[in-house]
C-alpha cells in the first residue's frame, strides 16, 4: 500500500511529460518524419550514392570487391551505340506518352466528373489499370499483342481489317507503339484521378457566370478549366513522365529490348549490361544518366506550376 | 427448419459460377500432365547411395530453375530431402523461373549470402570470382564414372584461371523439330540435313502452306543458341580457341547472309519477338514447319496436342559449308558461392546426385543428358523405345547415344572456353542483333562490323580484369 501511495507522483510526472511532448509541435513532426526518411535513405539515397561509386568500380555481378577505374566505364558507355539508342528511345517514349497521358487524362477527367448513371461504377474500373501491379498488367499485354495468339489480330482479321498478323512487338515502329500504348494505358487513370481533383474543386458559379457570358465548351475549356487547373495538370504530366522514364517492367516483359534494340531504354539496358551482362560498373554509369535528366524535368515542371500559382 | 434456396438469385449465380471458375483454375494449376506411358515406373532406374566422405549436418540451400518438365522438379525435391535425411542435413530447394536465376544469383553474391548451392541452365562463368573451385567434385565424379564429356568440362571450367567455375553433371541436347506431314511433300521425308535443305524446303512449304520456319532473331536465349549454330556451321565463331575474337569475317558474312536469305523466304516478323517458349508455342500450335529446340516442345504437345506431337521429328544439328554444329540447349552448371555455410554438403550433393544422373534423365523424360556416359546405361534402350509414349517409339532413336549427340554438338564458347566473357555475348543478345540488323536493312559486312566491335568492347574489359586469356 505503501508502494502505491509513493507511486503516485511519479506516474503523475510521467503522464506529464508524455502530455508534454504530445503537444511539442517540433517533436511531433520529426517523429511523423522518420518514417518517411528513413524509407528515402535506405531505398532512394544509398542505391543512388552506391550507385555513384559503382559507376566508377569495377564490379561485377560476380565480384562486388572494389577497384578504382576512373571514367573508365563512361568511356565504354559512350563507345556503345546501343547506349545512344536507349537514351534516344527513352526521351521519345517518355515525351509521347506524357502528351498522350495528359489529353486523355483531362478527356477522362472531364467525362468521370459529369453527371450520369453508374458514375462509380465507371470510376472504379477506369481506375483498375492503375492498381494492377505493372508486370501483371504487361503479362497480359504480352498476350495480347502475342505474335501468333493476338486476340486483337484475330478480332482485325475477323472484321476484315488484315489478312495476316500484325507482329505488334516484331515490328520496330509497331513494338515502340505497343511499349507507348501500354505506358498510357496504365497511367491515363493517374492523371485522370489527379486532374478530376482540379475540375471539381472550380467553384460552380464561375462555370455558370462563364456560361451566361455565354462562353461555350471549348471557350470555356481552354479560358477557365484549363487555366484554373493548370497546376494539377502539370503534376499529372510531372507524374506520367518520371513513371515512363524509369519504368522498365513494360519494355522488358513486352519486348527485352527488342527487336534489334529499338525499344531498348535506358532503365532496361542499364539492366541488360549490368546483370544479364554482368558488368555492374556499365551498367550503373547507364541508371545514372536517369538522374539529371529527371531532375531537370522534376524541376521545369515545378517552375512552370510556380509560375501559374504567382498569378 | 430447412432453407431453400432459389437455384436462379443473382447472388447464387454468382457464387455458383465464382465457385466453378475457381474450382477450374486449381485443378488446371493442380495437376500436372501425366506421362502417356502407361507404366513408365516400371523402368525407372535404382537409386544409388554412396557414403559421404565426411560427417555432415547442418543446412543446405539449393537454387535452382524451374524445370521445362514439372515431373522432373517433384522427382528433385524429394530426392534431395531423402538424402538430406539419410546424411543429417536439412534440405531447402528452392525453383524459381530460368530467366530469374542470373539477377537471384548475382544479388546473392553482392549480399553475401544466400544458398549454398546455385545452378542455371547456361554458363555461370561470370560469377567466377565469388565461387569455390569445384575442380574437386569434378575430378571425384571422373574417377567414379569415367572421362566427362569435353562439351560439358568446356562449359564449366576456365583454362586462363585454372578453375572448375562450375560443375557441368549433365547437358542437353539441341536438335531440328519438323512437321513429317509438311516436309514430306517439300521432298524431304525425312526432314532437312543441311542449312541448304532447310532454305529449299521451308522455303517452298511457306510459299504453298504459309507456314513459317521459327528460328529466333530476338532478344532471348534460343535466338542466341540458333545464331551460334549457323555460325560454326559456317565455319565462324565469335572466338578463337586462344580467346581471341574472330568474329569480322568472310564465312560470319556468308553465315548473315544466309539467315537474311532464310527470313525472306521463309520467316515472318514474329522471330523479332520470340521468348523463350515461343518456339514451343509456334511447334504446339502447327505454326512452325521446323524449329531448333530440345524434346521439350515435342513433350509438350504429346500432352496438349497429339496430333502434332505425333507429326513432329527431329534432326541432328544441320550440315553447312564447314559443318554440322549445334549449341547445347542447356548446359547445367553448379555452383557452390563462396559465402556458402555449408560447402562440404554441397559438393557431397553435387556428388550423390551425379551418381543418380541416370534417374534425372528417366524423371526429365529424356530431356537431361549426363555428362559421363556411363551414368544412364539404359538410355539407348529409351531412346529406342521411348518409355513415355512416343509415336512411333523409336522415334528419338536418331539420339544414338549421349557421345553420339555430343558429336554434333558445341559448348558455347567454341572453339574456345565459355568464358565470362562469352557469358557477357549472350547475356546482351549480340549475335541475334547482329543477324536481325540485317533484315532491317544494315549490310551484312556492317552488321558484322558492329557485332564485332561489340564483342571487342566486351572481351577487352574482361581481359583487363584478368579472367580470359588472348589480346
Amino acid at each position: 500500500m505503501a508502494e502505491m501511495v509513493s507511486d503516485a507522483p511519479t506516474r503523475q510526472t510521467l503522464a506529464g511529460a508524455r502530455q508534454r511532448l504530445a503537444d511539442r509541435d517540433g517533436f511531433l513532426a520529426w517523429i511523423f518524419l522518420v518514417p518517411t526518411v528513413v524509407y528515402i535513405v535506405v531505398l532512394v539515397a544509398i542505391p543512388f550514392f552506391l550507385a555513384i561509386a559503382f559507376a566508377f568500380s569495377d564490379v561485377t555481378a560476380g565480384n562486388p570487391s572494389y577497384d578504382w577505374v576512373g571514367f573508365e566505364n563512361f568511356r565504354r558507355v559512350f563507345a556503345d551505340p546501343v547506349f545512344w539508342q536507349s537514351l534516344r528511345n527513352t526521351f521519345v517514349f517518355t515525351v509521347i506518352s506524357m502528351l498522350l497521358i495528359v489529353v486523355f487524362g483531362k478527356v477522362l477527367a472531364m467525362v468521370l466528373t459529369a453527371d450520369f448513371k453508374g458514375k462509380w461504377i465507371v470510376r472504379f474500373l477506369v481506375l483498375l489499370p492503375w492498381t494492377t501491379p505493372v508486370a501483371l498488367s504487361s503479362i497480359t499485354w504480352l498476350w495480347l499483342l502475342h505474335s501468333i495468339y493476338s486476340p486483337i489480330d484475330w478480332v482485325l482479321r475477323t472484321v476484315g481489317l488484315i489478312d495476316d498478323n500484325s507482329y505488334f512487338l516484331g515490328r520496330p515502329a509497331l513494338a515502340m507503339g505497343s511499349v507507348i500504348a501500354v505506358h498510357v494505358w496504365r497511367l491515363v487513370p493517374l492523371a485522370a484521378v489527379i486532374m478530376m481533383v482540379g475540375i471539381l474543386s472550380i467553384p460552380d458559379d464561375l462555370i455558370e457566370a462563364s456560361r451566361i457570358d455565354g462562353a461555350g465548351f471549348w471557350r470555356r475549356l481552354f479560358e477557365v478549366t484549363i487555366p484554373l487547373t493548370f497546376p494539377l495538370i502539370a503534376v499529372a504530366a510531372l507524374f506520367g513522365a518520371i513513371f515512363t522514364f524509369t519504368d522498365m517492367a513494360v519494355v522488358y516483359i513486352l519486348t527485352a529490348g527488342g527487336p534489334t534494340n529499338s525499344t531498348q531504354v535506358l532503365a532496361s539496358w542499364s539492366f541488360t549490361r549490368g546483370i544479364a551482362g554482368g558488368d555492374i560498373g556499365q551498367g550503373a554509369v547507364i541508371a545514372l544518366f536517369l538522374f539529371p535528366l529527371l531532375l531537370a524535368a522534376a524541376v521545369l515542371i515545378l517552375r512552370a506550376v510556380r509560375k501559374v500559382e504567382t498569378f | 427448419m430447412t432453407f431453400e434456396i432459389d437455384p436462379w438469385t443473382r447472388r447464387r449465380f454468382l457464387q455458383l459460377t465464382g465457385m466453378t471458375g475457381a474450382g477450374i483454375t486449381l485443378g488446371a494449376c493442380a495437376s500436372e500432365p501425366e506421362s502417356p506411358a502407361a507404366n513408365p515406373e516400371a523402368k525407372a532406374p535404382s537409386p544409388v547411395f554412396n557414403e559421404p566422405a565426411t560427417k555432415l549436418s547442418g543446412d543446405l540451400s539449393i537454387l535452382l530453375w524451374s524445370h521445362f518438365v514439372p515431373s522432373h522438379d517433384t522427382w528433385f525435391d524429394s530426392f534431395a530431402k531423402g538424402w538430406g535425411k539419410k546424411v543429417g542435413v536439412n534440405v531447402r530447394v528452392d525453383h524459381i523461373d530460368v530467366e530469374n536465376v542470373p539477377t537471384q544469383i548475382a544479388s546473392e553474391i553482392s549480399a553475401g549470402q544466400g544458398h549454398d548451392i546455385v545452378q542455371y541452365i547456361a554458363t555461370l562463368s561470370q560469377f567466377e570470382p565469388a565461387v569455390l573451385d569445384l575442380a574437386d567434385v569434378t575430378q571425384e565424379a571422373s574417377n567414379r564414372h569415367g572421362e566427362q564429356l569435353a562439351i560439358c568440362r568446356e562449359s564449366s571450367y576456365n583454362p586462363h584461371t585454372d578453375k572448375f567455375y562450375a560443375f557441368a553433371p549433365g547437358w542437353v541436347p539441341d536438335p531440328g523439330n519438323y512437321r513429317k506431314s509438311l516436309w514430306e511433300p517439300a521432298g524431304f521425308p525425312d526432314g532437312p540435313s543441311t542449312w541448304d535443305d532447310l532454305l529449299e524446303g521451308a522455303s517452298q512449304i511457306y510459299r504453298s502452306k504459309d507456314i513459317p520456319v521459327g528460328l529466333g532473331m530476338s532478344q532471348e536465349i534460343d535466338s542466341n543458341m540458333f545464331g551460334h549454330a549457323l555460325l560454326w556451321s559456317y565455319g565462324a565463331s565469335v572466338q578463337d580457341e586462344n580467346e581471341n575474337v574472330v568474329l569480322d569475317s568472310p564465312q560470319t558474312i556468308a553465315a548473315v547472309e544466309f539467315a537474311q536469305k532464310l527470313f525472306n523466304d521463309a520467316m515472318t516478323d514474329e522471330v523479332f519477338s520470340w521468348t523463350s517458349s515461343s518456339n514451343n508455342e509456334g511447334l504446339i500450335a502447327g505454326e512452325l514447319s521446323f524449329i531448333i529446340n530440345s524434346i521439350s516442345a515435342w513433350r509438350s504437345a504429346q500432352e496438349t496436342n497429339p496430333s502434332i506431337a505425333n507429326d513432329t521429328f527431329f534432326v541432328p544439328a544441320l550440315e553447312g559449308p564447314e559443318a554440322a554444329l549445334a549449341a547445347q540447349h542447356v548446359m547445367y552448371n553448379y555452383a557452390v558461392p563462396k559465402h556458402a555455410k555449408n560447402p562440404d554438403a554441397a559438393k557431397e550433393f553435387l556428388l550423390h546426385f551425379t551418381d543418380n544422373f541416370g534417374l534425372t534423365t528417366y524423371h526429365s523424360r529424356l530431356y537431361d543428358f549426363p555428362s559421363w556416359p556411363s551414368l544412364a546405361p539404359s538410355l539407348d534402350d529409351w531412346l529406342g523405345d521411348d518409355p513415355f509414349g512416343a509415336k512411333p517409339a523409336d522415334k528419338l532413336s536418331f539420339l544414338g547415344d549421349v557421345e553420339t549427340a555430343a558429336e554434333w554438338s558445341a559448348s558455347i564458347g567454341h572453339p574456345g572456353p565459355s568464358s565470362p566473357a562469352i557469358g557477357e555475348v549472350l547475356g546482351t543478345y549480340t549475335l541475334p542483333n547482329m543477324f536481325a540488323r540485317v533484315t532491317r536493312g544494315m549490310s551484312p559486312e556492317q552488321s558484322v562490323k558492329r557485332a564485332h566491335e561489340e564483342c571487342e568492347r566486351i572481351f577487352a574489359r574482361w581481359r583487363q580484369r584478368d579472367l580470359i586469356g588472348g589480346g
